[in-house]
């Protein structure tokens, strides 16, 4: 039976109402510092429904000398991985189990802002759940997209191929090109759904929605329509509309800028490291020819030959660098174009619409 | 910051708790703002309640609600609850006081900046056990004191609307001995609170709401635009139904109505086309210049 359960990998990722909010208000409430947290619940034939969650405690950096936000927001990128909150999850959860709350831990969210998130924390605090347990995911809201449309809630999980190569801790060349690991294999994006209960449905029918069909009273004067504004049903809302998301376009830009620089940056690093191996490359062989030219004058006067294998020993070759920080460089150089895509998309549909509006046909 | 009104409300000089003497005593109205996600997480709760009530268990739960006070104490935000188990039948009630004050502590850790507020039921009445939780909610050593504890009901009955109703209370008591187990509850003001962070998972959230299983995927920026669009032109069209119905004699003009929609329209600028044109294409430009970066980086 466990067997047969297991073999179903995850294919989507169901998320209550509840968790939504709670990691919406979460994150925007430690906007600009990273906010994590802990997410619980069950997988069920390929379907991972996410049913609660909790922050992770911050760590006091105000009692830290020299302390400054980027501090605050590695700390908390850091904290799913941190003992202390190791523990802490598990004390709620045994807690969340005696009110009936699903008591299996499936992961943990963190925010991010515009994209940003793909980087060594990332990975290693997925790893560090998906070593446990291969179904736990990492949800990621985007609390600077958010703002300015939709809702940006993504879920996230290792591929296998990337757990194996991660645990070796190898990112050679040679070991990327056997596995034919790239860039576009380390995540595997899964759907996200989002499920109200019975209770929240009846809820929501009750706060502000469409006007409904049926006489409506006339108002008598301009003064009862400006002190009883309508209320604007939620969804669809007319936030989207919103023209002035250039500055989300700029950013995204300069982000992009930013990690194109340290791309090069690696890109440097690994020619330095090629030109010192072909160098030391080139004092071994030099160092072999003179060898073999002293062995065959030593075997001419017949004497005993030097080993040739010494060099091993007098010359060290340099460390390749690994390859893993150039390849999340490159998913994070997609992430932000996919993004300037999406934007470019919304604000041209926009402007078409200004104009149309602006100009008459 | 948006919210959803309760109906008006008539303030009535509330009663407090005998506090020391050095506290002043503030007898502003007091409203309490709620926040969304603690009441998902309080319905979320009554879904989760021991099924079916045996007799050791009752059809109510309770729960302690988190949140943070103005500095004068007027005005309350409920951010956050979280579930306490209790059992409760004819002649006791029992509160897991330890469940609670660990809980309490372990919240607490994680948002610093928040405080114990009071607590909500799941039942819309209120009797002695509520008197009796609720005194133990506003008492010095366990609870709000110097500040009255709230009590928030949410009717969760199947089929009904959920009614929110919030309540402090003020000692009353017929002789001492009962002291403990009544106390005065005093109906307040309340509205639902949501910012712009939330408004856009409210969105999402209320997007699932008139579908049969509940479930609604987590849409794409585009996606959403054209839903709003549809919206938008649906509901022009729908004012441009009315106003032709009104030019065909076919339905009564209101004046209220016509002087409102003059002044939206007027609201539309005048601006020469040919700088409309300029400034469109120069715009257009400069956005879809990074948007190939994407195309020639990765094809």
């Amino acid at each position: 039976m466990a067997d047969s359960i297991k073999e179903v990998p995850l294919k989507t990722v169901q998320v209550e109402a509840l968790v939504v909010m709670k990691i919406v208000k979460h994150c925007s409430a430690s906007f600009p510092t990273t906010a994590t947290g802990s997410i619980v619940g069950m997988d069920q034939d390929g379907t991972l429904e996410i049913t609660n969650s909790f922050p992770f405690p911050t760590a006091d950096v105000a009692n830290v000398e020299g302390s400054h936000q980027n501090d605050a927001s590695s700390l908390a990128a850091a904290a799913p991985r941190a003992k202390a909150n190791i523990a802490y999850q598990n004390e709620m959860i045994r807690h969340l189990k005696e009110v009936n709350v699903d008591a299996n831990n499936v992961g943990w969210y963190t925010s991010a802002t515009m994209g940003n998130f793909v980087n060594l924390g990332f990975i290693e605090n997925q790893y560090h759940y998906q070593r446990e347990n291969d179904k736990t995911v990492a949800l990621v809201h985007d609390v600077s997209r958010s703002s300015q449309g939709a809702l940006s809630l993504r879920a996230f999980k290792l591929t296998p191929n990337f757990m194996t190569a991660y645990k070796e801790g190898k990112f050679t060349t040679e070991s990327l090109q056997k596995s034919k690991l790239s860039f576009r294999d380390i995540f595997v994006e899964l759907t996200v759904n989002l499920h109200n209960s019975h209770l929240l449905t009846s809820f929501l029918h009750q706060i502000p929605a469409k006007p409904t069909t049926g006489d409506v009273a006339m108002p008598t004067s301009l003064a009862d329509l400006q002190n009883n504004p309508m209320q604007m049903p939620l969804h669809p809302s007319a936030d989207t509309l919103e023209l002035s998301i250039d500055p989300f376009l700029e950013k995204t830009c300069d982000l992009l800028l930013d990690s194109i620089e340290s791309h090069y940056t690696e890109l440097n690093n690994y020619q330095y490291y090629q030109r010192q191996l072909a160098r030391e490359q080139t004092k071994i062989t030099a160092w072999q020819t003179k060898r073999k030219a002293e062995n065959a004058a030593r075997v001419a006067a017949k004497q005993q030959p030097l080993p040739e294998d010494e060099w091993q020993r007098i010359f060290k070759l340099p460390q390749e660098p690994s390859r893993l920080e150039g390849m999340l460089n490159a998913k994070q150089v997609e992430q932000y174009s996919k993004q300037v895509d999406g934007f470019t998309a919304c604000v041209s549909a926009k402007m078409f619409a200004v104009r149309g509006n602006l100009l008459p046909e | 910051m948006a919210a959803v009104e309760s109906s008006s409300f008539l303030h009535l000089a509330r009663p407090l708790a005998p506090s020391s003497f050095n506290f002043q005593n503030n007898l502003a109205p007091l409203t309490v703002n709620i926040q969304p996600q603690a009441i998902l997480s309080i319905l979320d709760h009554a879904i989760r309640r021991d099924t079916p009530a045996t007799p050791t268990t009752s059809s109510r739960v309770i729960g302690a609600l988190i949140g943070s006070r103005s500095e004068d104490g007027s005005d309350v935000s409920v951010v956050s609850s979280f579930a306490i188990p209790h059992t409760e039948n004819e002649d006791q009630v029992e509160v897991d006081v330890e469940y609670q004050k660990n809980m309490l502590s372990l919240h607490l850790k994680a948002n610093p900046r928040e405080a114990l507020l009071g607590w909500y039921t799941t039942s819309p009445e209120l009797n002695s056990f509520s008197a009796l939780i609720q005194n133990f909610f506003a008492s010095p050593e366990t609870g709000t004191f110097p500040h009255p504890a709230v009590h928030l009901t949410v009717s969760t009955e199947p089929g009904a609307d959920v009614q929110l109703r919030a309540y402090i209370s003020s000692p009353v008591a017929v002789n001492a001995e009962r002291a403990a187990e009544s106390c005065l509850f005093i109906q307040v003001p309340h509205k639902l609170a949501y910012n712009d962070a939330e408004r856009s998972a409210l969105d999402l959230i209320s997007s699932a709401k008139d579908n049969e299983t509940r479930v609604a995927p987590v849409s794409s920026d585009v996606d959403s635009l054209a839903n709003s669009l549809e919206n938008t032109i649906g509901l022009l069209d729908r004012v441009s139904e009315f106003v032709s119905a009104i030019i065909d004699e076919e339905q009564e003009p209101n004046n209220a109505l016509g002087q409102y929609l003059m002044g939206a329209l007027a609201l539309a600028p005048k601006v020469d086309p040919v700088q409309i044109e300029a400034d469109f294409n120069n715009h257009v430009q400069d956005v879809l210049m990074p948007a190939p970066c994407h195309g020639c980086t990765f094809q």
